[in-house]
């Protein structure tokens, strides 16, 4: 089968759906096991007990949470980078480090940036990447999770919507994960929770894609209090 | 109806450092902006007080705020009451607040809350400029809705951004977005789990991370467990978040901190003006 090249449409296939689905698969190398983003303390805290609540809660931090944000940032990194347009990148580096509702989800989003950009350079070179690192070490800032993918995917020539549509699995996907094994549910529950998912994925992605960016924020507020709640949790396992 | 005239109203003070204290350098205000400068009390700093004179804004309204503490000066600036944000058929109303403190200096900015009406639409920045050596305490309060009559917030727009830069580079920032599905967002436990207020406090300066504790403990002591409020230190900004219920415990439990934690911080005596209690 041949599928065109684009880096505008929202079809992908071939080396390029590969890369994707190898990039933001579960074993792919970034410690996405060891981040829960506060859902360790939401479940302790009994907000979070049963497949239904595990699913709206991850459905939140998609549609108003951290994925709104992250979708942001992924967005206006794969058109930086993609154009090459420096003012627009460095926007993204700066927001993207600043924007830290907590400490433990900026480590989150920013060790995970910096595993991944480590893990795709050598097999994955690429000329965008190149210029992508040049500004984040000229600014001093590092390229967080989102705006990794982002920047990567476009250097791959990876169009934006298939590459955002396979990050917000991802983080959606790692969410359910941490939730299945903290409450803890069996694995046909996880799943029955992404297939719930699917459509906020989509939807979340077709909003990103019209956004202002001065739009950019997000409304999951006890995402982020049970975030700093955890930093004192006294038993852990996650690392967020 | 007309339409009434579109407000575009601007305040600036500096306080200086003068002979023994602090004094007031730069002063400007534009309608319906106004300040006042209350008798001096004792142990306190120099306290500007912001009086918006139209009671409210509504969409299309605009308006400016500039407070700064120049080297080595003390000052605080409160607002005499709560603003209120009335239901606008499109235009946003828009604040923009810039903070700014040098070496050596403490500037302190309580507001009171900001009450959205239905359909009112906000977009408020708040910029914070501090240097090493600067000390900062700035708080923002929001109610969603006239909660005293039963109102909720349904539609609109709330967009409530924050920036601090530490010595001229973004250290940090935030934004709260809600525009659409007010209702499911602010009834979802992951959302605002049927919070009516929400609030922050951020403390900037070279020492925020040893704050940390302090504030901790602070809000073990003086907030009600049905209050959802924690703290996390990202550099050198120290963030309290709060949200709740009932935007009046909220407000006490937020005044019974904001006093500890001054007092704490920069040894100003523990209690909160007479224009916050009234």
């Amino acid at each position: 089968m041949h599928t065109p090249m684009s880096t505008d449409g929202a079809s992908v296939g071939g080396t390029q759906l590969v890369r994707l689905m190898n990039w933001l698969s579960p074993s792919f190398p970034v410690g996405a096991y060891s981040y829960s983003h506060g859902i360790e303390y939401a479940v302790d805290a009994g907000l979070i007990h049963d497949r239904d609540t595990l699913r709206d809660w991850v459905s939140e931090v998609i549609a108003a949470g951290t994925g709104r944000v992250d979708a942001d940032l992924h967005r206006a990194a794969h058109e930086a980078v993609r154009n090459r347009d420096e003012a627009l990148f460095v926007w993204v580096l700066e927001h993207g480090d600043a924007m830290r509702a907590t400490r433990e989800l900026g480590e989150e989003t920013e060790n995970q940036g910096q595993a991944f950009l480590a893990a795709v350079a050598r097999p994955w070179p690429a000329a965008g990447l190149d210029w992508a690192q040049e500004k984040a070490a000229e600014q001093q800032r590092p390229m967080v999770y989102p705006v990794a993918v982002g920047a990567v995917a476009a250097a791959q020539d990876i169009p934006l919507e298939p590459a955002l549509a396979a990050y917000l699995h991802a983080l959606a996907a790692n969410l359910v994960s941490a939730g299945i094994r903290l409450i803890p549910l069996g694995q046909s529950d996880g799943q029955q929770a992404l297939a719930d998912l699917e459509p906020v994925i989509l939807d979340a992605v077709a909003q990103a894609l019209e956004r202002d960016r001065e739009d950019i924020g997000q409304a999951a507020l006890m995402v982020d209090w049970a975030s700093a709640r955890h930093e004192t949790q006294y038993t852990r396992l996650f690392r967020s | 109806m007309n339409p009434s005239p579109v407000t575009d109203g601007s305040a600036t003070l500096s306080f200086e450092a003068a002979r023994g204290g602090t004094a007031i350098g730069e002063l400007y205000q534009h309608d319906p902006l106004r300040l006042l400068f209350p008798r001096h009390m004792k142990g306190e700093p120099l306290t500007g007080v912001l009086v918006t004179t139209s009671g409210g804004l509504v969409g299309g309204d605009r308006l400016q705020i500039r407070v700064s503490s120049g080297e080595g000066a003390a000052g605080r600036v409160l607002a005499q009451a709560a603003e209120k944000i009335y239901r606008s058929t499109g235009a946003d109303s828009r604040i923009k607040i810039r903070l700014q403190a040098e070496a050596g200096s403490w500037l302190e900015w309580l507001p009171q809350e900001t009450i959205l009406f239905d359909s009112s639409r906000l977009r408020r920045s708040t910029e914070i400029r501090a240097v090493p050596g600067a000390r900062m305490l700035c708080g923002e309060m929001v109610v969603l809705g006239r909660t005293a009559m039963g109102e909720r917030m349904r539609q609109g727009l709330l967009h409530e951004a924050w920036e601090v830069y530490w010595d001229d580079r973004l250290a940090w920032a935030d934004a709260l977005h809600l525009n659409s599905g007010f209702e499911r967002v602010s009834d979802a436990p992951a959302g605002l789990d049927g919070a009516r207020a929400c609030a922050s406090i951020l403390y900037v300066g070279g020492d925020a991370g040893e704050h940390l504790d302090p504030a901790r403990t602070l809000i073990d002591e003086t907030v009600e467990d049905s209050l959802r409020v924690a703290a996390s230190c990202m550099g050198k900004v120290l963030v309290i978040r709060w949200l709740g219920r009932d935007s009046l415990q909220l407000r006490d439990a937020y005044g019974r901190f904001w006093a500890a934690f001054r007092h704490h911080l920069a040894g100003y005596p523990p209690i909160m003006p007479r224009l916050w209690q009234a």
